[in-house]
């Protein structure tokens, strides 16, 4: 800049201030723009939550005796389906993997309400939109006993635990 | 009190001015008087700022009801209604997930006209949506998005897509069954939107499922960022139909009326005293506006003719709300189990063409089809660019663009009929009868 301020004394000094305003007036626009731009990157920044006040995604469902052979028991509030066929145990996820409903046990296994998903005992879709088949979350038998569960982490549908 | 007769007045007296106060008072506030003449018809719409968004004269073409069927208005006139109404029942109702149910209780049993002010916003929600849809598709079968309008058409349908907004952030806030589980099903079809569609989901949730923060926010977005944007967007749309020319007419419109002369173009006048004065202001406006002395003139001043048709239109819209208001109460549902989605767990009327959709696929009927619909409405005065058939109704040259169009209307109002009549639970199809 100091080169221009001398040259701008010259017989070109006309083009040069008006070169220089130029740039100026490029840099103000890429400066509000810029400043712009990094005001909405900072709005969605503080409207995503970093902590969320759900509930947590690893819980105790209770001792494995609570669930005796042959159970179906669907826990409302943590839209789980704990199923014990002989020793083998394992927990699905009830909520439907089209749209979110609550998926209800039904006779053949499970089915939504919302848009008529169907799906067999092992959360396979039989019939309905939904995408993909009900989850199978991780099942592990804690030191003390009960039985944990870990919404975080999907495992193969079929993998039971065995007690 | 002849300032001819004397340069300085004399002093009035305290008595005079007490006397002369209401006068003074009413006169310091309106300039204008009843207007009585021409140049104070025109003088209205510049003296007083509630009519100032108004042109002094208006074509008569579009004072025709049965061209406009007066929807815009009444569109405008219900958001206003929407959000008076709005603001009264903020004065009652808590974003709270343990106390917004007994809110609604609240209004319904103790608040004095909790139940008809519930009611009102309720009816003009779904008069709403409802009306701008009409109001889109009549500006679409008349062919009025065409050049130079295609800007407004766009921000219309903006404005369409932003009331649907409205009502949908609307109905999580009575915290009942139908609320929760419309807004769970709403915000999963957000999710599927491809890349950014989960984010835009926790984005609306603040969270993984609907929750507290998910009321809060929806609140907000339903009293003071959405009627914010809606309220800016209304204005720009209306201060655009001035811009681009007044509402759209066929060309037959502007023909010279048959008056008793029938002189060259460049003698004509204007009939009417002191015309040429009074809108020589807009000789500064570009565009196809009607400009005095220099074309035809198929046109009636506003005052008194547009005003009345307004006032008109606001006394019907008002009284049908309040009668369907005092009519039919707004349906409230069970408050919210989240364990049990009720069976059908069916979405208000205006969604449910997408619920069936969503039936079939999730991406597809919640995403790919209304992206495509509302793609193809936005680029539409972009690719029709033929300057037939403007300002008339099913117009001969618009037969392929209006059976596009009224296709996806159709299609959609099937859909909502199938999703309203014929769905039983489980969404498994039924008879309705």
């Amino acid at each position: 800049m100091a080169v221009n301020l001398k040259r701008s004394s010259g017989t070109g000094a006309s083009t040069e201030q008006i070169q220089r305003r130029r740039m100026l007036g490029w840099l103000t626009g890429l400066g509000l723009f810029g400043s712009g731009i990094l005001s909405a990157v900072s709005n969605f920044v503080f409207i995503k939550p970093r902590a969320t006040y759900g509930q947590p995604q690893r819980f105790s469902i209770g001792k494995p005796d609570d669930f005796p052979p042959g159970t179906r028991a669907t826990l409302g509030a943590r839209s789980l389906c704990v199923v014990r066929e002989g020793n083998k145990i394992a927990a699905l996820s009830t909520t439907c993997t089209h749209l979110g409903c609550i998926v209800g046990v039904s006779d053949t296994g499970f089915a939504c309400p919302c848009h008529g998903s169907r799906f067999d005992q092992d959360g396979t879709v039989t019939g309905g939109p939904a995408p993909r088949p009900l989850p199978w979350y991780k099942l592990t038998l804690a030191p003390n006993g009960e039985l944990e569960v870990d919404k975080d982490i999907e495992i193969t549908p079929g993998s039971y635990l065995s007690l | 009190m002849s300032p001819a007769a004397n340069p300085i007045p004399p002093k009035p007296g305290l008595l005079t001015a007490l006397k002369e106060l209401p006068k003074n008072v009413w006169n310091s506030i309106f300039r204008n008087p009843l207007p009585s003449n021409d140049l104070e018809k025109s003088a209205t719409s510049f003296t007083n700022f509630f009519l100032h968004i108004h042109p002094v004269k208006v074509h008569k073409h579009s004072l025709k009801p049965t061209y406009t069927l007066g929807l815009g208005l009444i569109s405008f006139f219900l958001f206003v209604i929407l959000i008076l109404t709005g603001i009264l029942l903020m004065f009652y109702y808590v974003p709270s997930t343990t106390q917004a149910y007994d809110r609604m209780l609240d209004l319904r049993g103790t608040v004095a006209f909790g139940m008809i002010l519930r009611n009102m916003h309720r009816w003009s929600a779904h008069g709403m949506v409802a009306v701008v849809f009409l109001h889109l598709a009549r500006v679409f079968f008349t062919g009025a998005y065409k050049k130079p309008r295609e800007f407004n058409w766009v921000l219309g349908v903006v404005l369409f897509l932003l009331t649907l907004f409205m009502s949908f952030t609307g109905y999580l806030l009575p915290w009942d069954q139908l609320a929760f589980w419309a807004i769970t099903v709403g915000t999963a079809i957000a999710g599927y939107a491809p890349v950014v569609g989960k984010d835009i989901q926790f984005l609306l949730m603040g969270g993984t499922s609907v929750g507290q923060e998910a009321l809060l926010r929806f609140y907000v977005l339903h009293v003071a960022v959405l009627p914010a944007i809606l309220t800016l967007g209304i204005s720009i749309h209306f201060w655009r139909i001035r811009k681009d020319g007044g509402l759209s007419r066929p060309p037959e419109a502007d023909a010279t009326p048959a008056l008793e002369f029938s002189a060259p173009a460049a003698t004509m006048k204007v009939a009417g005293p002191e015309s040429r004065k009074t809108y020589g202001l807009q000789g500064l406006v570009r565009g196809p506006i009607t400009k005095a002395g220099q074309v035809p003139d198929n046109t009636v001043f506003s005052w008194p003719d547009l005003f009345r048709a307004e006032l008109f239109t606001f006394v019907i819209t008002l009284s049908a709300i309040l009668i369907l208001s005092l009519l039919f109460n707004a349906p409230l549902e069970e408050p919210v189990n989240i364990l049990h989605p009720p069976n059908p767990a069916k979405a208000p009327w205006y969604f449910l063409g997408l619920q069936e959709m969503v039936s079939y696929s999730a991406f597809w009927g919640g995403i790919g089809i209304p992206t495509i619909f509302v793609v193809l409405l936005f680029i539409t005065p972009y690719i029709d660019r033929a300057q037939t058939g403007v300002g008339k109704w099913f117009a001969k040259e618009r037969l392929l663009a209006n059976t596009i169009f009224l296709t996806f209307v159709l299609a959609n109002i099937v859909f909502v009929i199938i999703g309203t009549f014929f769905r039983g639970p489980n969404w498994a199809f039924v008879m309705p009868w």
